[in-house]
């Protein structure tokens, strides 16, 4: 968290001078505003709304709280098991501890399969139907932390929602781990987590 | 840069929409009742004595609290405030500078301007009122800061007491918009 990714400013949708004269004309009455200038305040306004609501809403209001979670000496068939049964893409690594140690997610598989720059899932299934089967398992008696990113990339509860979606962005990952102050682990914030937070108006 | 300061001449945006036909009856009514009022006690009562009710910034102010209701500029706060600042203005500004006119008219406007702003009381016809007492008869300079008084202040508040009787007739129509 210690990156400041750059400011981005989210860009209200735009207005057409027509939507914004006919809502003028739904309201009876003279307005002594012109569209151009309610444009400018929509623009800003919207803008401040944005950064208020994002602001307000932290980790720990968005975050998943029941996660699966592996040991760093997990088998990774057992890990790909339990991915595959909650239906989760990834999956934080604790020691013992219980201390975030790393995280492992379906593109770390794909890595350690054979694939070179994995873009998704598919990338796997062409290399398969190139190739005489995929046999490409020199991990099978591999665990958990030999494949795991490490250091994880880790967020505290009161981290703000937008400046998680910075870190997604910024480091191209789709998840975070929440720990507290011991590192220990409290939950994990997804991409999915954040697009619910926003329908529902930032109440997860 | 001068290519740009000449372009800012050509305009951005458009014009709002124009209002509708029940919008132009109230206002009409209201204006027509408003000044109606502040005249008709003008030419009954008060034509003959020393006093003045009636001055032309009324007409502009009809304008605003008649017909542009929504209009910050067009709020009691305004209406009250600007023309009592300007008017005070318009009256300490002639008693300094008489008989420089010019100059006593200038300030006063610009003052009133300057002070309706930093009091968030812009007012247009405010500049009016404080120009009127400046270029005013021999009446109205007799009357000093009682001016401010009458017919300032009386004028106003009529003005104000029918908008807020007319303005809010119309199911369609509220005012104000903001008291303070």
């Amino acid at each position: 968290m210690t990156d400041n990714p750059k400011k981005r400013p989210i860009r209200a949708p735009d207005l057409e001078d027509e939507d914004i004269l006919e809502a003028m004309q739904e309201i009876t009455g003279y307005l002594d505003i012109t569209p151009g200038d309610f444009k400018e305040v929509y623009r800003l306004a919207y803008r401040r709304a944005l950064e208020r609501l994002s602001r307000a809403v932290t980790a720990k209001e968005i975050m998943t709280r029941e996660v699966v979670s592996v040991a760093t000496d997990t088998p990774l068939a057992e890990v790909a098991e339990a991915m595959g049964q909650r239906g989760v893409s990834g999956v934080p690594v604790l020691d013992q501890a219980g201390k975030v140690a790393g995280m492992i997610s379906e593109k770390d598989f794909l890595t350690q399969m054979g694939v070179l720059e994995p873009k998704n899932f598919m990338s796997l299934v062409a290399r398969c139907l190139k190739s005489k089967g995929c046999v490409a398992l020199p991990i099978k008696k591999q665990k958990a932390e030999d494949i795991m990113n490490s250091p994880a990339v880790t967020v505290g509860a009161d981290t703000p929602v937008k400046e998680i979606a910075a870190v997604f962005t910024a480091k191209g990952i789709n998840r975070v781990a929440v720990t507290d102050s011991q590192g220990r682990l409290l939950g994990i914030v997804s991409r999915g987590d954040i697009v619910k937070a926003t329908m529902l108006g930032g109440k997860s | 840069m001068r290519g740009n300061f000449f372009r800012k001449m050509a305009g951005t945006t458009k014009s709002p929409p124009g209002v509708g036909f029940m919008e132009i009856f109230w206002s009409w009514l209201g204006a027509f009742l408003g000044i109606g009022a502040v005249a008709l006690i003008n030419y009954r009562f008060v034509e003959g004595t020393d006093l003045v009710l009636l001055i032309g910034s009324y007409g502009a102010s009809a304008v605003l609290i008649y017909g542009a209701i929504k209009s910050p500029l067009a709020q009691p706060r305004n209406l009250v405030g600007g023309h009592l600042i300007s008017a005070l203005i318009g009256v300490a500004v002639y008693k300094l500078l008489f008989p420089h006119l010019w100059l006593a008219a200038a300030l006063a406007v610009s003052l009133s301007i300057a002070v309706m702003h930093a009091t968030k009381t812009l007012h247009p016809p405010g500049g009016a009122t404080a120009l009127i007492y400046v270029t005013g008869s021999q009446k109205i300079h007799h009357l000093g800061f009682f001016y401010a008084v009458l017919p300032v202040g009386a004028g106003v508040i009529i003005m104000l007491m029918v908008a807020l009787l007319i303005n809010n007739l119309s199911p369609k129509r509220r005012y104000p918009e903001f008291w303070l």
